[in-house]
């Protein structure tokens, strides 16, 4: 699975820039083959038997006990399928792009491959140096393709990311020094006795470098000026995909290396998290921009998920890592519709859209539907995901978890109202001569829109595969 | 068999009697010379890669032959051959000076071979003095407005003043211990590193090196001497040169071994200093030299933090970052000189429209920056992983902290090099074209950047093998 988007990036590396359909199919294919492969581990994923599986696992530098060591489990494995889904329809939206097509594929592959990678390994080594490479080409893919104040954002997110990497970089090797077991290895280092020096320190630094990337209040201001500016594949993978990978981070190696730091912090935790939901909900629906509104509930959701992490508890965890996904789906939906209306329109001012559903009746639809799952509209995945957040979080943090539900209650009221007054108004003329979506466009939000119902109607199959995960992580905690 | 053991130094000594004979000539032959030298260098890189397993003493115990020793002179070789692989189009040295370009080149070089396999206090001085001799004259050799002037005296003066206060170091270090063979010193040192005599002994005794390396407080001579001297020759100093100053740091370092506190507490000062100084200056840099030449600051901090460790680990690290600074500053160089063809200093908005003027130039510069940066997966992230987790297993947690906070900043210029060359068009210059041999060099220092970046366990296990032979 690894390889696929990276043998892609290499057959890329070989094609002319004038052979745009190639290098387009190629993508495609590639990610595709992803796609397949991400889809395989999770129905072969033997949820009874637990644990991790499809493991591989290579001496590569003994001297420093740094093993290459990827493998499955239920907590990844979503994550895995989330990528897939993600990237495929991804490129399949990027099919129009005619700039620079070469390059912006061979990004996206490399960015690709650094994803996989962080939610596969469990070796620490590897895993900041996939981190580090998902986190790098988004420079690239937004100074490059992106729009709207695109160099400010580009130097902001990166050195916004890179500071959060300083404080990685010290956490990781802290945990490395003090274990004195000579292994960057995640499952024997669970084993090593940190004290509760180490613990609290520790944890504390990769909470907040891990943090950055997953939006935690108040280290979010790149976030939403980031997808802004990127393309709109990118925005889709960057607030899909990537900032998942932060608050996986916190869980896989925070959480779980580092449970006395984790108890010691989760107060601290919780409040971040309601802090995030709630300003998320009211700052981004002040603005005015469809790719802002989006970039601040993106902060909103990503607080749900760090109030799940926080909560320690069983659901608490299912309904992270199942918000995870499901937001992830959610806003690749939500970007890809909007990219397409600005690619035609060249606005995404919501006034200025006024009445867009006359014009395009089936983008809007893409859109919709991505508000109502947004809003935690019950058939839809995100709303399970929800439920189960906040039944853990007003058991553990009753105020915190009240809070969260009004505001985001309060949020769904004004999700509406955006909706309404830029799909139901009277459509602006300058617009009309557009065409809606074409059938062939149209596939990569369907497939979105099918995920998002088909784990809407059947939540047990992500439940109890993350389930079959979180209940051994927590014993072992 | 002792002449295989000084084999590369033999080599070299005939290569630059070559070059000797060369410069008498009354006419210039700037093609000719080239070629002979390029050659002759490809020859010596085979030379020292054959002698690398060699292991022995010479010359009274004075001069040591050991994996170490033989690494770094692959290394040198290595260098020079790159360095000259770039100076096919010497257009700031005038034509009748070329040949003693090579010459100076060649004999800096053996003066480095024999700096990385001294052993003896004496020694050291005469081979450092060799190497550095060679480049006070290579820096003003450049045709220009009197900038190289500036640039070779500070230089020399800089050098004197650091060698003076070596000198004296290596005074005390003999006055009490009687001996001027490492051996011998180093077990007598274990009583002497805490008290004044010993510690100001070493450290005086390491500023030689520290001036090389360009450490504060000895760095004022870089930026004038990147930007002032003719580019290959910058090369060579910010490549080669730094490596053999890395060796030697590690081979005198050891003797501070027993000091414990206030040793290496000094070496963490100077460390940090050295970091934080060159990244920050480095940001409000307008000329590519002189940012280049505070990263080169900064990146001496770097290096300094493995040596202090004086652990097997961190001098693993520092041996395998010497070797991956080695190439990926030469990547960035050899862009730089092959956009400056006409010998000019660059100015970093000149790199503008990189992108469309050579995709292939601009792709090795994304990688050496990217390298120099430490973003992975390139050598250079992985070289600085190393030292890191060194550090950070010798106790050394703020350290670590500031090193790692320093990798940010220094993000914000590198990435302000890649924005020119990709974002900013400038339609009005030509299209760069390189000849196969340099597209060849391009995709092979690539490889090499991505392929250890992410495999390093064969040089890491050598490096190891090298660390073993000095602590």
């Amino acid at each position: 699975m690894l390889l696929s988007p990276f043998v892609g990036l290499l057959v890329l590396l070989c094609l002319k820039n004038e052979q745009k359909f190639l290098i387009r199919a190629v993508s495609v294919v590639a990610s595709g083959i992803s796609l397949a492969l991400s889809i395989f581990t999770f129905v072969a994923y033997d949820k009874g038997l637990g644990g991790l599986q499809f493991v591989e696992k290579y001496e590569w530098v003994q001297t420093f006990g740094i093993t290459y060591f990827v493998g499955v489990e239920g907590l990844n494995a979503p994550m895995l399928l989330l990528t897939g889904i993600v990237i495929f329809t991804g490129c399949l939206t990027m099919w129009e792009l005619e700039d620079r097509t070469k390059e912006y594929f061979i990004w996206m592959m490399a960015l690709v491959t650094g994803v996989f990678g962080v939610f596969m390994s469990y070796d620490m080594f590897f895993f900041f140096l996939f981190y580090e490479i998902a986190v790098v080409p988004m420079y690239i893919l937004i100074l490059v393709w992106g729009s709207t104040r695109k160099e400010y954002a580009a130097m902001k997110l990166t050195l916004y990311l890179m500071a959060g990497s300083g404080l990685i970089i010290p956490g990781i090797l802290l945990l490395y020094a003090s274990s004195g077991l000579n292994t960057f290895n995640m499952l024997l280092l669970h084993g090593a006795n940190f004290s509760p020096w180490v613990q609290k320190v520790a944890f504390i630094l990769l909470f907040f470098g891990f943090g950055v990337l997953a939006a935690v209040w108040p280290l979010h201001t790149w976030s939403p000026v980031g997808h802004v500016a990127a393309p709109t594949a990118v925005s889709m993978l960057h607030a899909g995909v990537l900032m998942k990978l932060g608050s996986f981070a916190i869980l896989r190696v925070g959480m779980y290396l580092l449970p006395e730091g984790f108890q010691y912090w989760a107060n601290l935790m919780m409040i971040l998290a309601t802090a995030g939901i709630v300003y998320g909900v009211f700052v981004g629906l002040a603005q005015t921009d469809l790719k802002y509104v989006i970039g601040y509930s993106s902060v909103s959701h990503m607080g749900i998920v760090c109030l799940g992490l926080a909560t320690g508890t069983i659901d608490g965890l299912n309904g992270a890592v199942f918000q995870m996904f499901a937001h992830g789906i959610m806003t690749a939906l939500f970007f890809s519709s909007v990219g397409y209306i600005y690619d035609r329109t060249h606005t995404r001012d919501i006034h200025e859209l006024g009445g867009f559903s006359k014009i395009m009746p089936v983008a809007s639809a893409f859109f919709i539907t991505a508000a109502l799952c947004g809003a935690g509209v019950p058939g839809m995945a995100s709303f399970w995901a929800e439920l189960l957040v906040f039944v853990a979080a007003v058991q553990v943090f009753p105020v915190a978890g009240l809070l969260a539900i009004a505001a985001l209650v309060l949020g769904a009221l004004f999700a509406l109202r955006v909706v309404q007054s830029t799909f139901f108004n009277e459509p602006n003329p300058k617009f009309v001569h557009f065409e809606d979506v074409s059938p062939f466009l149209g596939i990569p939000r369907m497939i979105l829109i099918g995920t998002l119902l088909f784990f809407g109607f059947f939540p047990q199959i992500m439940v109890s595969m993350i389930k079959s995960s979180v209940v051994p992580f927590l014993q072992g905690m | 068999m002792d002449i295989m053991l000084f084999g590369p130094e033999l080599f070299y000594l005939g290569m630059a009697l070559v070059f000797f004979c060369l410069t008498l000539r009354r006419q210039v032959q700037v093609r000719l010379d080239y070629q002979i030298a390029l050659a002759l260098s490809a020859v010596g890189v085979l030379v020292t890669g054959l002698c690398l397993f060699q292991q022995g003493d010479l010359f009274f115990k004075a001069y040591r032959v050991d994996l170490f020793s033989q690494i770094f002179k692959f290394a040198l070789a290595l260098g020079l051959f790159l360095v000259l692989t770039i100076s096919h189009n010497l257009a700031a040295i005038e034509e009748r000076y070329q040949a003693e370009f090579y010459f100076f080149l060649t004999t800096t070089t053996i003066g480095m071979m024999m700096l990385v396999s001294s052993v003896e206090l004496l020694t050291i001085y005469v081979a450092l003095e060799l190497s550095s001799y060679s480049l006070y004259i290579l820096v003003p050799l450049r045709r220009g407005d009197g900038i190289d002037v500036e640039a070779g005296i500070k230089y020399l003066f800089i050098g004197a003043v650091s060698s003076g206060f070596m000198l004296f170091g290596l005074s005390y270090i003999f006055g009490a211990t009687g001996s001027t063979y490492l051996v011998d010193i180093l077990p007598k040192m274990n009583q002497l590193v805490n008290s004044p005599i010993g510690i100001i002994g070493l450290l005086l005794a390491l500023a030689g090196f520290f001036f090389k390396l360009s450490v504060f407080p000895f760095h004022f001579w870089a930026p004038d001497v990147y930007q002032g001297g003719a580019n290959q020759v910058v090369t060579f100093i910010a490549t080669a040169s730094k490596a053999a100053a890395v060796a030697l740091l590690l081979r005198l370092a050891v003797l501070g071994h027993a000091s414990g506190y206030n040793f290496t507490i000094a070496l963490v000062i100077l460390s940090v200093v050295s970091m934080t100084l060159g990244n920050l200056v480095a940001i409000v840099q307008k000329d590519f030299k002189r940012m280049l030449a505070y990263s080169s600051i900064a990146h001496a901090g770097v290096f300094l933090m493995g040596v202090l460790t004086i652990t097997e680990a961190g001098y693993i690290g520092v041996i395998y970052y010497a070797l991956a600074y080695l190439v990926m500053n030469f990547t960035v160089f050899m862009v730089l000189s092959e956009v400056a063809a006409d010998g000019r200093d660059l100015q970093i908005s000149e790199l503008a429209g990189l992108y469309r003027r050579s995709p292939l130039l601009s792709m090795s510069l994304i990688l050496g920056i990217f390298a120099l940066a430490g973003v992975p997966p390139s050598i250079g992230f992985t070289g600085k992983l190393l030292i890191f987790t060194s550090a950070m297993n010798a106790g050394y947690f703020w350290l670590v902290v500031i090193g790692a906070v320093n990798g940010t900043i220094c993000l914000y210029y590198y990435l302000k090099v890649l924005y020119a060359a990709y974002f900013i068009d400038d339609p009005g210059l030509p299209v760069i074209t390189l000849s196969l041999p340099m597209r060849l060099l391009n995709y092979a220092l690539a490889a090499i950047i991505i392929g250890f970046g992410f495999c390093p366990d064969r040089i890491v296990e050598l490096a190891k093998a090298a660390a073993k032979a000095v602590l």
